[in-house]
């Protein structure tokens, strides 16, 4: 009965977001003041309906009612009751829902802290989003419903949640993730709404701030949760594969930093307003992109779903009405635009520029490396692979210039500045990267030119951005925004700093032990302690236990094989000692013959700083989105916006 | 001119659709049917029973049957053994491969006559659908039939090519639906 209520909802909720998709829209346009009024009770409908859904669904899984196929194909009795919640969106089907879910989460809060805003143009937000909806809602309905029922005959029990899945790390990477992606369709749906109604001007863009940061936030942390749950859960260290699945959630990331810079000239200076709105259209339709590549099974990925032409096709479909109207509206009403700002060649604008022209130019490599393989493959050339080293190394040259600019563009004024002006910040700036880059090359001895630069370039980051925040904190009281763009900015070259240094001083060895034997790796010496047999709600596993010595200091570390019954699948879980200058890490391998096993043990410094600058990067965001600039857009009356 | 540089982006983006498009219908990795239309695999492996006698793949010809890759350690196929001893009863030809977990073998090792013991208590008491059973000891034809995990099952027909194929439980749904229609082209013949 509880998952046919659930399917019912669904159902209720595609005819609530056709309705919203058409009435306010329409209304906005011949001016219909009762249509445009309809708007916010939909929202409310489908947010309700949708989380009545989601709500049955995760107690299909709570209860184990394997009658659901969905149900019986992602879950088992002996799964724990977090990972039985976490399993509603462990497949495609499930994911899909919260998908949605998501997106009526947006839209209604759209739709609550825009009172002050104009009501027609709300309207037509709204109704953008209802839009969207109404394509996803359609996807689960018919191709990828997760109420279906295996009616007479069902299994007597589950096929277990993915492994890889049943971790703390995948219970929040996906909401988080899909709230960047969706969260993106907030600016989306602005972008086509001023389109729609010819209003481009830097009130579109106040208003679409706080929305994309926020967004921009959430993908940020998702892609910092996904690598570091790869980093400790696939067993060898590593944290970012330029897997395509992977690619699918950097571009929308890309096209997303690029908007948060160019919305700040748009708004501030009235300028490149055309550009804006095509990037806020882009970092969206690069998230439905995103979604297509993904779930159409059209990349081979270690993210695979379900594959299924005719899910790509829908989704392709899809595609063709929302990103191709998009467009075809954006090349219709674009050439009214006009900035009509002036600026000169060396100030904020200018530079801001150069800031987006790199990214877009980052966004482009992704992209056509992505899709490359799938074009090269389609026009007869055979099957290539666009991997890790032609990323890594077009991404070690992209840094160079792109981390000069960042470090100087905060402290250029607008309109024009002179380069003379700077001097002064340069001399304290050289001295602190000299001293941080010696201090780093002294510890490492890093001696390759590249990995040295990219610790330079970061410590040069860090000092400009610092040099920064103390001459503007002497002129004004600083607003929480400026913390956060200078928080970001420490997180970027924080992870510039971590990749630089994990990539050139981490140290690895594949080596046979006996319990009792031991290896030594950069001053620390791992020992085999021994290895116990321990059982888990739903699985069996080796745990072995290591004690890691370096002069007086001792860690002990504890690495798991596990052994999961149901879908016979035997994962890792590497025993880490995290620390903010060093992580050791070790991973059981094959047990081989006379109680010996292949460990793996890692030494790898910095590389914690990685993660560190992702959160460096969302706590900023956090900040600016605090600051009381956006909570007075929110509380001005209509007039004054 | 100037306005038509506008519509680049939507130009580049459709152009792109085109090979999406392409795409979705050549994907040389889909699984689902990269298993059927291809023989059974050639293999030479002992009866799980009595090691002494070989089993080819000719034994398999002659008359459409059931290949049902099984394990005492998978929970599912306890749960499917019953159906499978009607359908044995309803004269469909049930071959098993018997295969030892790779993990187990990694963590306890494998005792044979141990195995032999499981089996026999478990076919006892659940129902014994197969004609014999062919022990994978090394899950050699395991691999080269693409197995993912137990159970799962495999229809060849009498000239041994596999023409369905079903990973997971077999029940009256998925066999009617499945299996039945097939095995009724045949031995209608």
């Amino acid at each position: 009965m509880i998952p046919e209520i659930g399917h019912f909802t669904l159902l209720i909720s595609l005819v609530f977001a056709t309705l919203l998709g058409t009435v306010p829209l329409i209304g906005a346009q011949k001016n219909i003041a009762a249509f445009i009024h309809l708007a916010k009770p939909l929202v409310w409908g489908i947010f309700a309906l949708l989380s009545i859904s989601l709500f049955c669904l995760a107690w299909a899984f709570y209860f184990n009612d394997f009658s659901v196929y969905y149900v019986a194909m992602n879950s088992n009795s002996a799964l724990p009751w977090y990972y039985r919640l976490s399993a509603v969106w462990g497949a495609h089907e499930g994911s899909l829902l919260l998908w949605v879910w998501i997106l009526a989460l947006w839209t209604l809060a759209v739709a609550i802290f825009s009172r002050r805003m104009d009501e027609v143009d709300v309207a037509r937000v709204l109704s953008v989003m209802g839009i969207i909806a109404i394509g996803f809602l359609a996807f689960v309905i018919f191709t990828s419903n997760p109420f279906e029922r295996t009616f007479p005959s069902f299994p007597v029990d589950g096929r277990d949640l993915n492994p890889l899945l049943q971790d703390i790390g995948l219970i929040i990477h996906p909401p988080m993730l899909y709230m960047g992606y969706v969260g993106f369709s907030v600016a989306f749906a602005f972008a086509i709404a001023a389109l729609l109604a010819g209003k481009l001007d830097s009130t579109w863009a106040r208003w679409s701030r706080p929305w994309t940061l926020a967004a921009w936030g959430f993908l940020t942390a998702g892609i910092t949760l996904g690598s570091w749950w790869a980093y400790y859960e696939l067993g060898w260290g590593g944290w970012w594969f330029w897997d395509p699945v992977e690619n699918a959630s950097f571009m929308p990331w890309l096209a997303g930093t690029a908007l948060i810079h160019s919305l700040a000239v748009t708004e501030k200076r009235n300028a490149f307003k055309s550009w804006t709105v095509l990037l806020a259209i882009s970092a969206f339709s690069l998230s439905l992109l995103g979604t297509f590549l993904v779930r159409s099974g059209i990349l081979v990925s270690v993210h695979a779903f379900a594959s299924d032409p005719t899910r790509g096709l829908f989704i392709l479909i899809y595609l063709l009405i929302v990103i191709g109207g998009a467009l075809t509206l954006y090349a219709v009403r674009a050439s009214n635009v006009v900035s009509s700002h002036r600026y000169k060649l060396f100030s904020r604008e200018v530079l801001l520029f150069v800031n987006n022209i790199f990214l877009v130019a980052a966004l482009l490599v992704v992209l056509l490396g992505t899709l490359l393989p799938l074009v090269h493959k389609e026009i007869g050339l055979g099957s290539i692979s666009i991997g890790a080293p032609f990323f890594d190394r077009i991404a070690s040259y992209w840094v160079i210039p792109f981390a000069i600019v960042l470090s100087i563009a905060p402290l250029v004024r607008w309109k024009q500045d002179k380069l003379s002006r700077l001097k002064g910040s340069l001399a304290p700036a050289i001295l602190i990267t000299a001293l941080i880059s010696l201090t780093v090359y002294l510890t490492f001895n890093i001696n390759s030119f590249i990995h040295l630069l990219g610790v330079c370039l970061a410590a040069w980051i860090f000092a400009m951005t610092a040099y920064e925040l103390v001459i503007s904190r002497q002129k004004t009281k600083l607003p929480l925004s400026h913390w956060g763009m200078t928080m970001a900015h420490w997180g970027f070259a924080a992870l510039v700093i971590g990749v630089a240094v994990t990539q050139f001083a981490s140290k690895e060895e594949d080596v046979r032990l006996m319990p009792g034997e031991s290896v030594s790796l950069n001053e620390y010496n791992f020992k085999f302690i021994d290895v116990k047999q321990v059982t888990g709600p739903n699985y069996t596993a080796y745990k072995g236990s290591f004690l890691v010595t370096r002069g007086n200091s001792e860690y002990q570390l504890h690495a798991e094989k596990r052994y999961y019954k149901v879908q016979s699948n035997v994962m890792t879980e590497a025993g880490i000692d995290a620390g903010l200058w060093r992580d050791l890490y070790v991973s059981l391998g094959e047990n081989l013959e006379n109680g010996a096993w292949a460990v793996k043990v890692h030494v790898k410094p910095f590389v914690r700083w990685l993660w560190l600058g992702g959160i460096l990067m969302v706590m900023g965001s956090a900040l600016c989105i605090a600051d009381k600039r956006y909570r007075r857009v929110l509380s001005a009356s209509k007039g004054q916006i | 001119m100037k306005h038509l540089k506008l519509f680049i982006p939507v130009a580049a983006f459709l152009a792109a659709s085109v090979f999406f498009y392409m795409g979705l219908f050549s994907d040389p990795t889909d699984v689902k049917n990269a298993n059927l239309q291809r023989p059974m695999p050639e293999f030479s492996l002992p009866d799980l029973m009595q090691p002494e006698k070989t089993y080819h793949r000719e034994d398999l010809l002659g008359e459409v049957t059931l290949i049902n890759v099984w394990g005492t350690w998978c929970v599912t196929c306890r749960v499917e053994l019953p159906y499978m001893t009607k359908l044995r009863q309803q004269g469909i030809k049930i071959v098993g491969v018997y295969y030892d977990n790779a993990a187990e073998a990694e963590f306890s090792g494998i005792n044979l006559q141990q195995t032999q013991a499981d089996v026999k208590q478990m076919l006892a008491n659940l129902g014994n659908p197969f004609v014999f059973n062919i022990y994978d000891k090394d899950r050699d034809l395991s691999l080269d039939l693409g197995v993912t995990g137990a159970p799962e099952s495999f229809l060849i027909d009498p000239e041994g090519q596999i023409i369905a194929h079903r990973r997971g439980a077999i029940d009256e749904r998925v066999w009617q639906r499945d299996f039945a229609p097939l095995v009724a082209q045949y031995q209608g013949k």
